[in-house]
């Protein structure tokens, strides 16, 4: 059997993540460590939980999310993120554009042509 | 920055974290060091075996990974050197020896591109005007100071010759003279890929 290269993988990967965390502040605000391990238990799709942090700060500096510092039952505060009117305007055209991506690509890889 | 109910190991971690995120402006750093530092809190505590905190700081990855996807990402590299660009380096090298007029023209072609940022178009014209054809005039200067007589068919005798210091600044002033234009046009070709 052949592998695929981890590259192929982690490319894919990549691409989705920050739909799939805009898709976690859908209806609830989350915080950092939230976001992070419910991400990194769907399988494969965070290897190194680290990296979502500058991805959280990045999505901040592009408006798609903001945040609000909440008092913690235990510890320190912690910081809140949800989706901004802009974020869920993406992750509604994102939704659209992978649902006709992966009907395409399934359609494809079952019957070895297009629809 | 509370540390207080975090394993010592990941106190450690963070140590390593903010010596590798020094390469980040400073309020990326501080965002980036007060969210793992959060993580670390939330995920570990003081009273956790070494495997358990050893488990957490795997997951959450090497610091130096972590701090290289703060970064931004390399842009698309376009190799933008075209006919325009490989001109105006070979004129702004060479184009001085055609009576300082081709020098003026590659002069022209660096600051009508735009493969080049302000700062790099500053160090092709200053760094040296003319291009290689600025070392001429001082060759022809440092050689014609020296005069030299025989008296009676005796043994030749020279006055006037240039003296030590002279001549080592002679020669810096003709290494750089050389040397300046034809790493400001290595430059030049490397910043325009």
């Amino acid at each position: 059997m052949v592998a695929i290269g981890e590259g192929v993988i982690s490319q894919l990967r990549r691409g989705v993540l920050e739909f799939c965390v805009l898709a976690l502040l859908r209806d609830d605000e989350r915080y950092g460590f939230e976001i992070v391990r419910a991400l990194s238990e769907a399988n494969g799709l965070v290897t190194t939980e680290g990296t979502v942090y500058p991805l959280l700060a990045r999505l901040r500096k592009e408006g798609v999310v903001e945040t609000t510092w909440r008092e913690s039952p235990s510890g320190p505060p912690r910081r809140y993120y949800r989706l901004t009117p802009a974020g869920r305007s993406l992750l509604d055209a994102f939704m659209t554009e992978w649902s006709r991506f992966r009907d395409s690509v399934d359609n494809l890889l079952q019957t070895g042509a297009l629809t | 920055m509370t540390t207080t109910t975090m394993h010592p190991l990941a106190a450690d971690y963070l140590d390593r974290l903010e010596h590798a995120a020094r390469r980040l402006p400073r309020g990326e750093r501080r965002e980036l060091v007060e969210d793992i530092s959060a993580h670390l809190t939330e995920a570990t505590n003081a009273n956790m075996s070494d495997a358990e905190a050893l488990t957490v700081l795997d997951r959450l990855g090497d610091p130096e990974e972590i701090v290289d996807a703060q970064l931004p990402e390399e842009p698309y590299r376009v190799d933008r050197r075209g006919a325009h660009e490989w001109a105006a380096i070979f004129l702004l090298l060479f184009g001085g020896f055609l009576f300082f007029v081709g020098w003026v023209a590659g002069l022209i072609l660096l600051w009508s591109s735009r493969a080049w940022n302000a700062r790099d178009k500053v160090i092709g014209t200053l760094i040296v005007p003319g291009g290689l054809a600025t070392v001429l005039p001082l060759m022809v200067v440092t050689g014609s100071t020296q005069h030299c007589v025989s008296l009676n068919g005796g043994p030749q005798r020279c006055t006037g010759g240039p003296s030590t210091v002279h001549n080592i600044l002679s020669i810096v002033l003709l290494v750089f003279l050389i040397l300046g234009p034809i790493c400001t046009s290595v430059y030049l070709a490397r910043r325009a890929r």
